[in-house]
């Protein structure tokens, strides 16, 4: 009992984070027909920017950070990755996308991965760093660790969960309600139609890229006070994204949300997963659940991922 | 015959096929691989020699080079966008240390290992998602390898940890202790065989065939190219590639090493695969030389300003892939070979007679209430035929009347919701395009433009295989005599062909370059290629003025008189008033009228629908 609300708890607030980059690839994919292989490292680039304008380049220490240093942090990080993405899609991806090319825009968004990597490496040369925490989580329980019966949990994760599913809300009301996400939906359904009613495809599209990107570092940020972050996490986020959203075949954004927490969950439960009375231990966490996705994809369990006759 | 007669002769025919091999090698042979082959030669010979030359370092970038040109074969003429090919020679190199470092296997049988192991995981993985559509093929193998890289970081039981699996010695390999030098020629060894199976399988009809399916996949198909099976065919050859490349860097470095086999090896291997050209014999290895020369050459600029060369690599690897996608995305081999054109080579001259062609099968098609409907739309329904050997049958209609659905749900591209379709007595209903080929039935498709980037011969040559037999890969890479002999003929028949029916002249021009009217009358020919002997041919007449559809008129006449069964979907009523025999007309998904030309011009109920006021 005990462990399942901590497996619960910690599964849901991973799980936000890839339910949030999940939406991101959805709406990307949705709108273009491309899976955008650098979107975790773009997201990793928000992170170390908001890192670098919070405390610098030198480790930090876990004491506390000022609220507004935090914001404008914040707020730096959304910049540039809102500039990252428009300048991925009008750059590299849509040229190539109007020429038709696969081999072409999956090499324009391997380059982007790469010089993303490459400039996050190059400042940062540490495996990993340790982000301090604005918020002043560490003064509630006994630094931060809340024991509710005999399960201990981070308190600072249910704060996650609440802004992933913020955001997530946000994403699906704006599509659903605002003349932007209406707009991407028509471009989604039909780009040549939605260009022939008068629609500015190229820009709407580009700002989508950003826009998906900032909102998933954004989510990234909140969630890195909890654990080290590497040079490679934000990579890793956008593959765990990406099974969670080709998993449910790129569907709405909800389900690409539900796929991610599903994903956190699988991760947790596989952690602390029981077979027989051996126990599965954390390693296989990282490994089964994206081993069920390839799986299911193999299989052509999914939708409308195989090439076949109708 | 004595004992030593028979010796004689077989000594005889193994000269005559010798002699036949190095005869077709001399009349592929080009420039840039005479430039290639002394490239090779200077490095195997003078490199070890090279004061201040690192050989181990070399060794690893041939290996590199040896796995980019396995991947360069699955991404440019396989059209399978692999972007996790660094999982397989990771796969390699962990199997291959595990026997060597824990269980104490000697090295050749252990890299072999790492190899098959490699090869094995290429077919579980493969066998899934060949079939999915290439951004599904590249996201699936990018999991892949990432799945990989994971599993490598998280067991460290498997993977040694950080430090990585560390050889106890260098292994041995025929006596010899496997040296830097020792392994740099077996490397340029390797690349040189790699290189080499990628001319030759690129030309042979199996790459034809690959390279048909990836510039339009359903148009092969309908002419009896088994896509799914070729594509995984190079996909596991590939992954066995890898695993081996993956095995021996690890022996040359004396360590298996996680770190060295991350996500950022199989993004290595696409930007060099990608910036060498992906489709041509020496694009991959030439993309690995240049990737590696740009690293070397940027490195002590990045030392200066502070920055570890490594870190930095990954944003030249970028500028690399944006400059030549810029270029036009073929890469440098290909571009250099535009800029310096070299005297083109004749191919080598038919001297083998044309196989007979074979004799037409007598079957007729039938098809008994098919239906098919696209959501709300009924697009055929209760479609009842039968098409006799020798007989010509026109299907007309207004726009949107269900022809060209009708044609698919006989050709197999489309499979109906109800109804029958058979071939003489056999039930043919669920078979897909390719193996309908088989049984006799191709099509073309509506709108074909034929495969742009292969010459006409070719086009006819891909229609062959349906019928070939010893067309395999491994036949093709050792030119066995009766692989040769096959070849030789189907070139000999596939240009005969194309003079029986006025593009004798066209053989060698690219099919894009092509005008219309003889790539339609091409479309027909690669469809009789097949062997097939039940063409469903959708709109063979589109587009070309009255005195070229004369030519298309001789055509079917001639194929009606050896007895060949054709179905027709054609607009212009004065060519099917002059090719069919009956006409079958179609509106709204019904059939409203089936008979000669003659009755269908007088049919009350098809001028209505459908001629309005016009006469036929």
């Amino acid at each position: 009992m005990s462990l399942t609300l901590q497996v619960l708890l910690g599964g849901i607030a991973a799980g936000a984070v890839y339910g949030v980059v999940a939406i991101g690839h959805t709406i990307v994919y949705r709108l273009t027909g491309i899976v955008h292989f650098a979107f975790g490292d773009l997201i990793g680039v928000g992170v170390f920017t908001s890192l670098a304008v919070a405390v610098g380049t030198a480790p930090a220490t876990q004491a506390g950070l000022g609220g507004g240093r935090f914001a404008l942090a914040l707020l730096a990080a959304v910049a540039v990755c809102l500039v990252a993405g428009v300048a991925t899609y009008v750059l590299v991806i849509e040229p190539f996308l109007a020429r038709g090319s696969v081999l072409g825009w999956i090499g324009g968004v391997v380059a982007v991965a790469l010089a993303a990597q490459a400039l996050v490496n190059s400042i940062f040369a540490r495996p990993s760093y340790v982000f301090p925490d604005p918020l002043p989580f560490r003064h509630v329980g006994t630094a931060g660790v809340v024991h509710l019966g005999s399960a201990t949990f981070q308190i600072r994760s249910v704060f996650v969960i609440g802004v992933g599913v913020v955001l997530a809300a946000a994403a699906g009301w704006t599509l659903r309600a605002t003349r932007f996400g209406r707009a991407l939906t028509a471009i989604a359904q039909d780009p040549e139609a939605a260009r022939l009613v008068g629609l500015p495809v190229r820009r709407l599209t580009a700002i989508a890229f950003g826009v998906v990107g900032a909102l998933a570092a954004v989510l990234a940020i909140v969630a890195a006070p909890g654990a080290p972050f590497g040079t490679q996490s934000g990579a890793v986020y956008g593959l765990k994204g990406l099974a969670a959203a080709v998993v449910v075949g790129f569907a709405g954004p909800w389900r690409a949300f539900a796929a991610g927490i599903a994903f956190g969950l699988a991760e947790a439960a596989a952690g602390g997963l029981e077979i027989g009375g051996a126990s599965l231990g954390p390693a296989y966490r990282e490994v089964l659940p994206l081993a069920v996705v390839i799986l299911l994809l193999a299989a052509g369990l999914v939708r409308d991922v195989v090439e076949e006759r109708e | 015959m004595t004992p030593a007669a028979a010796a004689a002769s077989a000594l005889g025919r193994t000269r005559e096929a010798l002699g036949g091999a190095a005869k077709d090698l001399r009349h592929t042979w080009t420039l840039p691989l005479s430039t290639a082959a002394a490239v090779w030669a200077t490095a195997a010979i003078v490199l070890p020699f090279v004061p201040g030359v690192r050989v181990d370092a070399v060794a690893a970038d041939v290996y590199l080079a040896f796995a980019a040109t396995a991947l360069g074969y699955c991404v440019g003429i396989g059209g399978t966008p692999v972007l996790g090919f660094g999982g397989f020679m990771a796969v390699g190199a962990f199997a291959s240390a595990l026997l060597t470092v824990r269980a104490g296997w000697p090295f050749p049988a252990a890299a072999l290992a790492g190899a098959v192991a490699a090869a094995a995981g290429g077919l579980c993985a493969g066998i899934g998602v060949i079939r999915l559509r290439p951004v599904f093929l590249a996201a699936s193998t990018w999991l892949l390898a990432w799945l990989v890289s994971l599993f490598l970081g998280a067991f460290p039981s498997v993977s040694g940890g950080a430090q990585g699996l560390v050889f106890d010695e260098p292994g041995a390999f025929l006596g010899l202790e496997l040296t830097p030098t020792v392994h740099l020629e077996l490397a340029l060894v390797l690349l040189a065989a790699a290189v080499a199976a990628f001319a030759v399988l690129s030309r042979a009809r199996r790459g034809l065939s690959l390279s048909a399916a990836r510039q339009r996949r359903r148009d092969a198909e309908a002419l009896g190219v088994r896509t799914a099976r070729l594509r995984l065919g190079a996909f596991v050859g590939g992954a066995a590639a890898g695993g081996l490349a993956g095995a021996l860097a690890a022996d040359l470095a004396g360590v298996a090493d996680p770190s060295s086999f991350g996500i950022f090896l199989s993004l290595k291997l696409f930007v060099a695969v990608i910036v060498g050209g992906a489709a041509s014999a020496l694009g991959p290895a030439a993309g690995v030389a240049i990737v590696v020369a740009v690293f070397a050459i940027a490195g002590p600029i990045t030392s200066a300003i502070g920055v570890e060369p490594a870190r930095f690599d990954p944003a030249l690897a970028a500028v690399l892939l944006l400059v030549v996608l810029g270029l036009g995305g073929d890469g440098v081999v290909p571009l250099l070979a535009r800029l310096v054109p070299l005297p083109a080579r004749a191919r080598p001259r038919p001297h083998a007679r044309p196989r007979a062609t074979p004799a037409p099968r007598p079957a007729s098609l039938g098809a008994q209430g098919l239906r098919k409907t696209f959501g709300e739309l009924v697009a055929v329904d209760d479609l009842s035929l039968e098409l006799r050997p020798g007989e010509v049958r026109a299907l007309i209609g207004p726009n949107g009347s269900g022809k060209t659905t009708a044609l698919r749900l006989l050709g197999g591209s489309l499979r109906p919701d109800r109804g029958r379709v058979r071939l003489g007595e056999r039930d043919v209903t669920d078979m897909p395009p390719p193996e309908r080929v088989r049984a006799g039935v191709a099509h073309t498709r509506q709108g074909g433009e034929g495969f742009p980037n292969l010459t006409a011969l070719d086009h006819v040559l891909v229609a062959t295989s349906a019928r070939a037999r010893y067309a395999g890969a491994v036949r093709a890479l050792a030119a066995t005599p009766l692989a040769r002999a096959e070849t030789a003929e189907a070139r000999a028949e596939a240009k005969a062909l194309l003079d029986r029916f006025g593009l004798g002249s066209a053989a060698d021009r690219a099919v894009a370059l092509l005008g219309g009217p003889d790539r339609a009358l091409l479309l027909i020919v690669a469809a009789y290629a097949t062997g097939a002997r039940v063409l469903l041919l959708d709109e063979p007449g589109a587009g070309g003025t009255r005195e070229e559809s004369q030519r298309l008129v001789r055509a079917v006449d001639a194929l009606r008189a050896e007895g060949a069964a054709l179905l027709l979907v054609e607009h212009d009523l004065r060519l099917v008033r002059a090719l069919a025999d009956r006409v079958l007309v179609l509106d709204a998904g019904r059939t409203i009228a089936d008979g000669t030309p003659v009755e269908i011009g007088r049919d009350a109920a098809v001028r209505r629908a459908y001629l309005g006021p016009a006469r036929l």
